[in-house]
């Protein structure tokens, strides 16, 4: 067949960098001279830079790098100062929450204070950098809408870090910071609360985790497949409509008996990614919280399936009296 | 374009190869464990259990010793256990536990050689120890290890030491300074199989008898006295133990387990009670016998903190789910099967 | 009629693979051509069985139904149609059904004149359940293998083959699949957000350009990769994710039997540092 798919621009024209929309009085100037890569331009735009440090953007880095370097100097100092460990054991080294008994106190600096202070000034940090993305889209005149997904995002995140861990009255239920712990936290929950798979929210939270992935791949190849007729271009098309968004229509429709508008797409993509985490943490601020068993709690409600139980069945030896 | 080609490729080869370095190949070998269809099965390479079996075979039995004649009490000075075998048993049952733990030095491993009574050497009185220990695990643990028993060998091998043993973690250099808390975990150790769960099981559960449960008998979040109190630090620890446990044995989760309801005994098999009665032996030799021997043994033989070798899963499994996959040694030593009172 | 103001001047003859004129028609919005009845077939076909396993099943609860593969035991042959025999055939409808689905979407694209660029993308999700289903399942030597048709059944299937290796977190290719799927959502909530952002500027603001879109990116994280290139790197990580979704799944069991934390050891092994 050997038809050009779109997928990588074959020819870039190089014209002069574009220096952003003109900013209201008020903010600071841009960073940075922009300038061109010629492999980013294969798939995207060229142009890297300028950037916007406005005081929000660069409290964030502060707050954000300190926490960061914290993170990594007590790691570095787990594995002895030792540099070659820490690169060779990175993915499983962590700081660590303070320990249960701790409940919500101050613990020791060593002994999960400085995970306290590194999640207060993340906190921050993610917090700072929310408002800087409300704000840079005020400042150009554009909607919030990206603010308000990322908000989505850091419910998650409090979720698990500080309203859980507080109405649980424990900091050692929030996650660690690390590769590989932060994974065997998943774990623990799941196996501490009666296996996840069966948390009704965290069920949907992945329906619409991986129907975004679904979406992303349906409005990504549909625009390409479009794009010989700028489909590409949404907002014009969402304006003007042309024959693009008519076919990127027309294609769903008769695929699947109904479909979105250029604009709809997005409203469909926006509200799948947002509603992935933001059921996601309601599942998650429920656990340990209200239901202390998922299996169990669906058991309850009926939606567990039967499998043949072995012959003969196995018995608790703890409650047969059997030797201890 | 050429040369980006050449740095791209030099760069991807050995990343390749390197993620291709933990590969095995099909044909593989399955047991399904559970209803069809649930995901319940075992998964074995049969190249490496075949390698696995040839590693771990049981030596064959000495031949048979009379019983009759005067009983080695009678003959030799300073027999406190096994004084009731014949003479010929005894020397069988000595021949036998050098080839087991010594088979390099001999005799000499244990015994003064111009004196055998001599109990001069800490070995002979840590042997005799273990020799009771045997005859208990045969004797009051067949709800772990049946008919099929066990000997020195189960656990030695050959070695003066079995290779793997556990003693209490040694802190880090700078355990006491303020950053860098380890936590108990979080480094990619052996025991854990290298996940960065918490790095010592061994000492709340195989010697301590800390609840290995955590969950609770209710759907809800239970209040005040009802609340099940198990934190995600103590099922880490839990996570830690039967990641030990089915690395010992060779086997997955799915062996013992159904894992959409870890804690239903109903939903669970067999093996899992075989399992509990396991971790209630190693409790026992561990406490009963390991421990109170800790003073005998000179100081190069104990762990960093100056504890003594104990026993965990690893110890007799040695990556089979019975030891020496279940060859019944124990039959052929009719005198390791009891307890004899004194 | 079911069409759009627009629709009547698209519906023209052509664009079939296969069949010519004979079924290129529209059923109300729906179109049809010769894999609308093949999909029409094997669907109903298949739909018609798992309703018939329901019925031989122990309950109608939604959530319980329950129709599995055979015992591993019956390796790669036909089982009796109550011992896994169903599941099988429901498998082939479902493959049957979802390629003709994919070729529908050709005919349908070929016939508007659009990139085959859905379909194929659609192929990589197919070849997600086939790898479940068939490829690996092959691997292993038997259908029993793959996951039972059920809403929560297919989750205990999930639980239960993730913890034969210990903790499945620790596979290389699933951490990578795991991140790119978290990776899609993040785009696309920042994708959707940005153009209803530029289309939905809010009280006494007009429709912005794309070059405020580029602006907003740039200011906020210094690139924007385009009105183009999101769309590429949109389709190219949700189709990255499940392809890495694929391998960790069909090197889990076929070419890796142990625990996958266990991989790990050639990095803490490796000559200058091990310990």
């Amino acid at each position: 067949m050997a038809q050009y798919q779109n997928l990588f621009t074959s020819v870039q024209p190089v014209g002069p960098t574009h220096h952003g929309v003109d900013l209201p009085r008020g903010d600071d100037k841009r960073t940075g001279t922009p300038f061109l890569v010629h492999l980013l331009g294969r798939i995207g735009n060229a142009q890297i830079g300028p950037v916007y440090l406005g005081s929000l953007g660069v409290a964030s880095l502060v707050f954000g790098m300190a926490a960061f370097n914290i993170i990594g100097f007590n790691m570095l100092a787990s594995v002895d100062w030792n540099p070659i460990q820490l690169i060779r054991q990175l993915f499983w080294l962590a700081l660590e929450p303070p320990a249960p008994a701790y409940g919500l106190g101050i613990p020791p600096l060593a002994q999960g204070g400085w995970w306290l202070i590194v999640g207060f000034m993340l906190t921050v940090s993610i917090l700072l950098w929310w408002a800087r993305t409300y704000r840079r889209a005020r400042q150009l005149g554009l909607g919030t809408h990206v603010a308000w997904a990322f908000a989505a995002a850091i419910w998650l995140y409090l979720v698990c870090g500080l309203f859980r861990p507080i109405m649980m009255g424990s900091w050692s239920e929030a996650v660690p910071f690390g590769i590989f712990p932060h994974l065997d936290w998943v774990s623990a929950l799941s196996l501490r609360y009666g296996n996840l798979f069966y948390n009704p929210f965290h069920a949907l939270s992945i329906v619409f985790l991986y129907g975004s992935v679904l979406l992303f791949a349906m409005h990504g190849a549909t625009i390409l497949a479009v794009s010989r007729y700028g489909g590409e271009r949404e907002i014009e098309q969402i304006v003007d409509r042309g024959t693009a968004s008519e076919r990127a229509a027309l294609f769903w429709r008769w695929t699947m008996g109904f479909n979105a508008t250029m604009e709809s797409i997005h409203r469909w993509a926006w509200w799948f990614a947002v509603l992935c985490p933001l059921v996601g943490g309601i599942g998650i601020l429920l656990t340990g919280t209200v239901v202390d068993n998922w299996y169990l709690w669906s058991v309850k409600h009926h939606v567990v399936p039967a499998y043949p139980l072995g012959n003969p069945v196995v018995l608790d030896p703890a409650i047969l009296g059997a030797k201890p | 374009m050429k040369i980006t080609m050449k740095l791209a490729l030099s760069l991807l080869a050995p990343l390749v190869a390197g993620l291709l370095s933990g590969c095995e190949r099909p044909p593989i070998d399955t047991v399904q464990t559970g209803y069809r269809g649930t995901g319940m099965e075992q998964i074995y390479n049969p190249r490496t259990l075949l390698k696995q079996a040839s590693l771990n075979q049981a030596p064959a039995p000495a031949d048979a010793a009379a019983a009759d004649g005067p009983k080695a009490s009678q003959v030799y000075q300073n027999v406190q256990v096994l004084g009731d075998l014949s003479v010929s048993q005894f020397n069988r049952h000595m021949a036998s536990i050098t080839q087991w733990v010594a088979p390099d030095v001999g005799c000499a491993y244990c015994h003064n050689t111009e004196n055998f009574a001599d109990d001069g050497k800490y070995t002979k009185v840590v042997a005799r120890r273990m020799i009771q220990m045997t005859q208990r695990v045969n004797q009051d643990w067949k709800a772990h290890v049946a008919e099929t028993g066990v000997t020195c060998y189960t656990c030695h091998r050959g070695n003066h030491i079995p290779t793997n043993v556990w003693f209490a973690p040694k802190d880090r250099k700078y355990a006491n300074s303020a950053m860098g808390d380890l936590a108990g975990q979080n480094l990619a150790s052996k025991e854990v199989g290298l996940t960065s769960l918490p790095f010592d099981p061994f000492t709340p559960y195989l010697k301590d008898a800390a609840p290995i449960r955590v969950n609770g008998n209710e759907a809800m979040a239970g209040v005040g006295a009802y609340a099940n109190r198990a934190s995600l630090k103590q099922t880490e620890h839990t996570y830690s133990l039967m990641v030990h446990m089915s690395e010992s044995l060779g086997v997955n989760c799915t062996y013992c387990h159904n894992t959409r309801n870890f804690q239903s005994w109903a939903e669970s098999r067999p093996q899992r009670v075989t399992a509990w009665h396991g971790i209630r032996m190693a409790r026992d030799l561990n406490n009963d016998y390991m421990g109170p021997l800790t003073d005998k043994f000179p100081v190069e033989r104990l762990g960093p903190k100056g504890d003594v070798a104990k026993v965990n899963c690893n110890t007799c499994h040695q990556g089979a789910y019975k030891p020496l996959y279940g060859a019944a040694m124990a039959k052929d030593y009719p005198e390791l099967q009891a307890l004899v009172k004194p | 009629m079911s069409m759009l103001s627009f629709e009547r001047k698209y519906r023209v003859r052509g664009g079939t693979l296969f069949g010519g004129d004979l079924f290129d028609f529209w059923v109300g919005p729906f179109y049809v051509g010769f894999f609308g009845i093949t999909t029409i077939f094997f669907a109903a076909l298949g739909t018609m069985m798992i309703l018939w396993g329901a019925a031989m099943g122990p309950t109608w609860n939604l959530w319980q139904i329950n129709i599995a593969p055979p015992d591993i035991s019956y390796g790669l042959r036909f089982a009796p149609m109550m011992e896994g025999g169903l599941w099988q055939l429901i498998t082939i409808c479902a493959i049957g059904s979802f390629v003709s689905w994919a070729l529908r979407e050709v005919e349908i694209c070929r016939k508007l004149g659009m990139g085959l660029h859905v379909p194929a993308a659609f192929g990589v999700a197919i070849l997600a359940y086939v790898s479940l289903q068939v490829i690996r399942p092959v691997l292993m030597g038997a259908w029993g293998h793959a996951f039972p048709y059920g809403i929560y059944s297919h989750l205990d299937w999930v639980s239960n083959t993730a913890y034969q290796y210990l903790h499945f977190h620790y596979n290389p290719w699933h951490m990578i699949a795991a991140s790119l799927f978290f990776a899609t959502v993040l785009a696309l909530s920042m994708h959707g957000g940005l153009v209803l952002s530029a289309t939905n500027p809010g009280k006494g603001e007009i429709v912005k350009t794309p070059e405020h879109e580029d602006t907003f990116f740039r200011d906020f994280i210094g690139y924007s990769v385009g009105t183009l290139g999101i769309h590429r790197l949109g389709l190219f990580m949700a189709l990255a994710g499940v392809w890495f979704g694929i391998v960790c799944i069909v090197v889990s069991g076929p070419f890796w039997t142990g625990a996958w934390p266990e991989w790990w050891s050639w990095w803490l092994n490796m000559p200058i540092w091990r310990t």
